[in-house]
């Protein structure tokens, strides 16, 4: 509900503290989760996430409704965010994140392969080896998607896991809707054949 | 239509975005390639296993981390270069204005001047021999104030420093010209901004 938020950004402006906190309420997960999916780093996720959010509070007296969307413009200041940290983030550091998140390993040890699978929908049938095969799905994914070249991932993970409109990426990225949509097309092309073994 | 066009209308076609024409030659290609069923099912089914990912939530302390470093950002609004740019920047429209431009130099001559006379005092009561440490090494830490600082509270500390050293004495050691010395001491009673430039 886009009027919501521009109602809430207005009363934000005009002092009301109470409306930036529900306006990060409303948004907080899926901006958590799109740094994390775009990154690939759970941890700093949530530290990119708050400062996506000083930002906005930072110009909020910029805030125009009436031209940008709320939603538009806290991705294209995430996005940023995440591309300079991660031109910041040395080869061999990004090396070490990527072993971290993604080796398709079932080591009990990893903390953040538990805690992506503590965050899947509850199943009331539960079979360990159909839970192992899933996980195991979801680590290739992850790490497929994390191979992915920038400008092809971050389009892909606006579109298939923030489930943004394709005009609303282009906003966003600030690109041409045909860019935005072979884009997307392509980085699935990618994932299709980076997860073959499995699909 | 080719495997290889056909291949770039699958997201097209699996969003239902097609026109009528593209549709008919995508489908046509599709019924007759085996290749391409078979890669556009797999395309659909890949699709499909990364809209499934879950989602991941934010720890229980986002909010009130956030809200902790909200509070430091209104508490300090300004950073210190941005002071420093804007204190100097007004210093320099008033001398530029002719009414202020003689007074202030004045000013500045005085400034000057009280800052030399200030500091003779303790230095030169001494054995003439003894010569403030200061020279090199404060100007050293003096000099990149701006950036080095995040507050305004820290030059005080940095005048602690300053007397701590001249106290201690080296013999034979040249003194110092006296805009260095000026430099030192004007540390010591002028705000971040002015200290700056000097
Ligand atoms: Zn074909």
């Amino acid at each position: 509900m886009p009027e919501l938020d521009d109602e809430l950004m207005e009363r934000y402006q005009k002092g009301d503290e109470n409306a930036f906190t529900l306006l990060v309420r409303r948004h907080q997960q899926p901006l958590i989760n799109f740094i994390a999916r775009f990154i690939n780093d759970k941890d700093s996720a949530e530290d990119l996430a708050q400062e996506t959010f000083i930002r906005i509070f930072k110009a909020a007296n910029r805030y125009k409704s009436e031209g940008a969307h709320f939603k538009t413009w806290m991705y294209h200041i995430a996005s940023n965010l995440c591309k300079n940290e991660l031109r910041n983030r040395g080869r061999r550091d990004r090396y070490r994140v990527d072993n971290v998140v993604n080796t398709g390993s079932d080591s009990d040890g990893d903390t953040e392969q538990v805690d992506l699978i503590a965050s899947a929908p509850a199943n009331s049938d539960f079979q360990p080896e159909v839970a192992l095969e899933r996980k195991e799905l979801r680590n290739a994914i992850q790490k497929a998607i994390a191979e992915l070249p920038e400008q092809y991932r971050l389009p892909l993970v606006l579109r298939d896991l923030q489930g943004l409109s394709y005009d609303e990426i282009s906003e966003v990225l600030e690109l041409r809707s045909g860019t935005t949509k072979s884009r997307i097309n392509r980085a699935r092309l990618m994932l299709k054949e980076k997860l073959k073994p499995f699909i | 239509m080719n495997c290889l066009q056909a291949e770039e209308h699958f997201s097209a076609h699996l969003e239902d975005t097609l026109d009528y024409q593209t549709l008919q030659g995508f489908e046509e290609h599709i019924a007759e390639c085996e290749a391409c069923q078979h890669e556009y099912a797999r395309f659909q089914e890949s699709v499909k296993a990364v809209q499934e990912l879950p989602q991941i939530e934010p720890s229980p302390y986002f909010m009130s981390t956030l809200q902790q470093r909200l509070a430091t950002e209104q508490r300090q609004p300004r950073g210190v270069k941005e002071i420093a740019v804007t204190g100097w920047r007004r210093l320099l429209d008033t001398l530029r204005r002719p009414k202020w431009a003689f007074s202030g130099m004045v000013a500045l001559i005085l400034a000057a001047a009280g800052t030399y006379f200030y500091q003779e005092g303790p230095l030169f009561n001494r054995d003439s021999h003894q010569v403030s440490v200061a020279p090199t090494s404060q100007r050293q830490q003096i000099v990149p104030l701006p950036e080095m600082f995040p507050s305004a509270q820290q030059p005080r500390r940095l005048v602690g420093d300053n007397s701590q050293l001249q106290q201690r004495s080296v013999r034979s050691t040249p003194a110092q010209p006296m805009h260095q010395r000026y430099m030192l001491k004007q540390v010591s009673y002028t705000n971040v901004s002015t200290s700056g430039g000097l």
